[in-house]
């Protein structure tokens, strides 16, 4: 599809990315709007496009009265200590598969296999399992459950990056007489650096933005900031400013994360399979 | 054979310790889904309250016989391969399309692909919340588009038909970036030498699109997929805040129905049972991708 193409063409394909470009957009662009609106301005007919900025919503959502402060930073404890647990696991084991074949390719394929679950499948044994034990509403619950959805995607991940360092550095490193601890942390981990920090970050964006589990094994202490946006659709009524400002809260940092790691992160989404 | 096994517990044998890398992450996932698993299919056969204090009643295969008799349980299977075969289907459809937009070669292109990311790094329930929000009908911003440009109001969630295309709307507006991302990834990695060898020949576009350009992705291809199949069988998260199944269970999906069952209505019981059906379909699907899959890591 690369040949040459004409300026007419060119014109028609610019603007069709255009148009879509703006189907992506539009829905983030007026959810981040709404949330700066008051409430007066949101259910204005026709529609506000120019309005006063008030901070209305942020001001409620960051007050003690909603909580929602709590709930982001529930979110970011799950996701961090998940994040950590996830990659010491799966560095060791995307070592021992990348340098030595370990398990070859059937071990990878079972990881693969994992992923497919549908995660309400093992919510249900797992609920009652982690109710007898006391874990549901703690925080280390949902840390531990979102093992289940991240090694796999880690281990692929970083055995695709350490697959790119040729065997022949390790190799050279043994003869200089070096050990292999030393291989792993004075070689192997200084050249896939970035892969490490974006697998780090991959688990910590999958953990955040995860709802099904969460909403299933929290209950009030350790309630995430989706459960806790969600929350906001009342018996009564929707809150709209409140949920888009929630949800804008809850946004922001996934898409810093995205702009600064975008390459590296849609090889996690992929599991590899894109480079 | 005892032999073998005194030397892989043998820890003073560096030839062990590969094998010893790999086994804490193997554990603990065994440890999360077979033993899980196991317990899924004993509470199946019984009636199983979530609450400890009520009586379980042993049933054996009994759940199993009603959920196929069970005309709700048929219809969210239903519901859910109508979800995923449609939402995937558009956005394998739209995602290709996005590639060969995105592969232009202008410098503007460029500037494209970080936006078009966006949408899948971005919680569902965020994305449920504002498409719910978009598509309100008195104050949504759609049904004002639409009104101003003469067209009329759509009442987007309120009837079956509308509401199941609203979910595939949001599904495609959430995952087509997905698809295009890994349809453009292949696109890139094209040798080019064949596609100029036919344009010389006289091979218009769309003939060089089906015979060239598109057998030497369709690997990447097959990969969305089946990537894209096993995740819409999984759909949750949007209907739950969007539609909650209605109306008229026109989007009562599979994982939404167990979850209702279970921690709604009580049931664990059968809803341990509607997840191994689940599972069942689940390993199929996966059994199929993990053979392509397998396939392409050892053709390289």
């Amino acid at each position: 599809m690369i040949g040459r193409i004409s300026r007419t063409e060119l014109i028609l394909r610019v603007s069709l990315l255009v148009i879509f470009f703006l189907f992506f957009m539009f829905p983030i662009y007026w959810m981040v709007v709404t949330s700066l609106k008051n409430t007066v301005d949101i259910f204005a007919i026709p529609p506000k496009w120019f309005f006063s900025i008030s901070f209305e919503n942020y001001w409620y959502i960051m007050s003690d009265d909603s909580g929602f402060l709590k709930k982001i930073l529930n979110s970011a404890i799950a996701s961090t200590l998940n994040a950590l647990f996830t990659l010491l696991l799966a560095f060791p084991a995307a070592y021992s598969m990348s340098r030595y074949k370990t398990g070859g390719i059937n071990l990878l394929m079972w990881f693969l296999s994992i992923r497919m679950i549908p995660p309400i499948v093992g919510a249900i044994p797992l609920f009652i399992i982690f109710s007898k034990l006391g874990l549901v509403d703690t925080f280390i619950a949902l840390p531990i459950l979102y093992i289940i959805i991240n090694l796999p995607f880690a281990i692929w991940m970083i055995k695709s990056f350490m697959d790119e360092i040729p065997k022949e550095i390790d190799e050279s490193a043994y003869v200089e007489g070096c050990s292999t601890t030393g291989v792993i942390f004075k070689i192997i981990v200084p050249l896939i650096r970035p892969g490490i920090f974006a697998t780090l970050v991959f688990c910590f964006i999958m953990s955040w933005n995860e709802f099904l589990i969460a909403y299933i094994f929290t209950r009030k202490e350790a309630i995430t900031a989706p459960v806790g946006v969600a929350r906001f659709i009342t018996e009564r009524q929707i809150l709209w400013g409140y949920i888009t400002a929630g949800a804008t809260l809850a946004s922001i940092l996934p898409m810093l994360l995205l702009i600064i790691f975008q390459k590296n992160l849609v090889r996690g989404l992929t599991l590899g399979a894109v480079k | 054979m005892s032999n073998k096994l005194t030397n892989i517990l043998d820890i003073k044998r560096v030839k062990n310790y590969p094998l010893y890398m790999v086994i804490p992450a193997v554990f603990i996932l065994l440890l999360l889904t077979i033993y899980p698993f196991i317990y899924l299919i004993f509470v199946s056969s019984h009636i199983w309250p979530i609450s400890p204090t009520l009586p379980r009643i042993f049933l054996g295969f009994g759940q199993f016989t009603y959920l196929l008799q069970d005309p709700t349980f048929i219809e969210s299977l239903q519901v859910t391969i109508k979800l995923m075969v449609i939402g995937v289907t558009i956005q394998i459809v739209l995602g290709t399309f996005l590639a060969i937009l995105l592969s232009t070669k202008t410098r503007i292109t460029s500037y494209f692909t970080l936006p078009f990311m966006i949408p899948v790094f971005i919680s569902p329930v965020v994305v449920g919340l504002i498409w719910k929000f978009m598509f309100n009908y008195d104050l949504g911003i759609l049904n004002y588009l639409l009104e101003s440009v003469g067209i009329g109001a759509i009442n987007w969630l309120g009837t079956p038909q509308n509401a199941f295309w609203s979910v595939v709307i949001i599904d495609t507006w959430q995952w087509t970036p997905f698809t295009t991302l890994i349809i453009k990834a292949g696109l890139d990695s094209v040798d080019p030498t064949p596609i100029e060898a036919a344009t010389v020949d006289g091979a218009n576009r769309f003939q060089i699109f089906r015979h060239v350009t598109f057998p030497s992705i369709a690997p990447i291809f097959t990969v969305a997929l089946l990537f894209r199949t096993l995740d819409a069988f999984k759909a949750f998260d949007i209907i739950y805040i969007v539609t909650r199944g209605g109306p008229g269970g026109s989007t009562y999906v599979l994982g939404y129905n167990i979850w209702k069952t279970a921690f709604y209505q009580n049931q664990l019981g059968l809803a341990a049972a509607m997840s191994v059906i689940m599972i069942i379909i689940a390993t199929i699907l996966a059994f199929i991708l993990v053979r392509i899959m397998k396939g392409l890591l050892e053709r390289e």
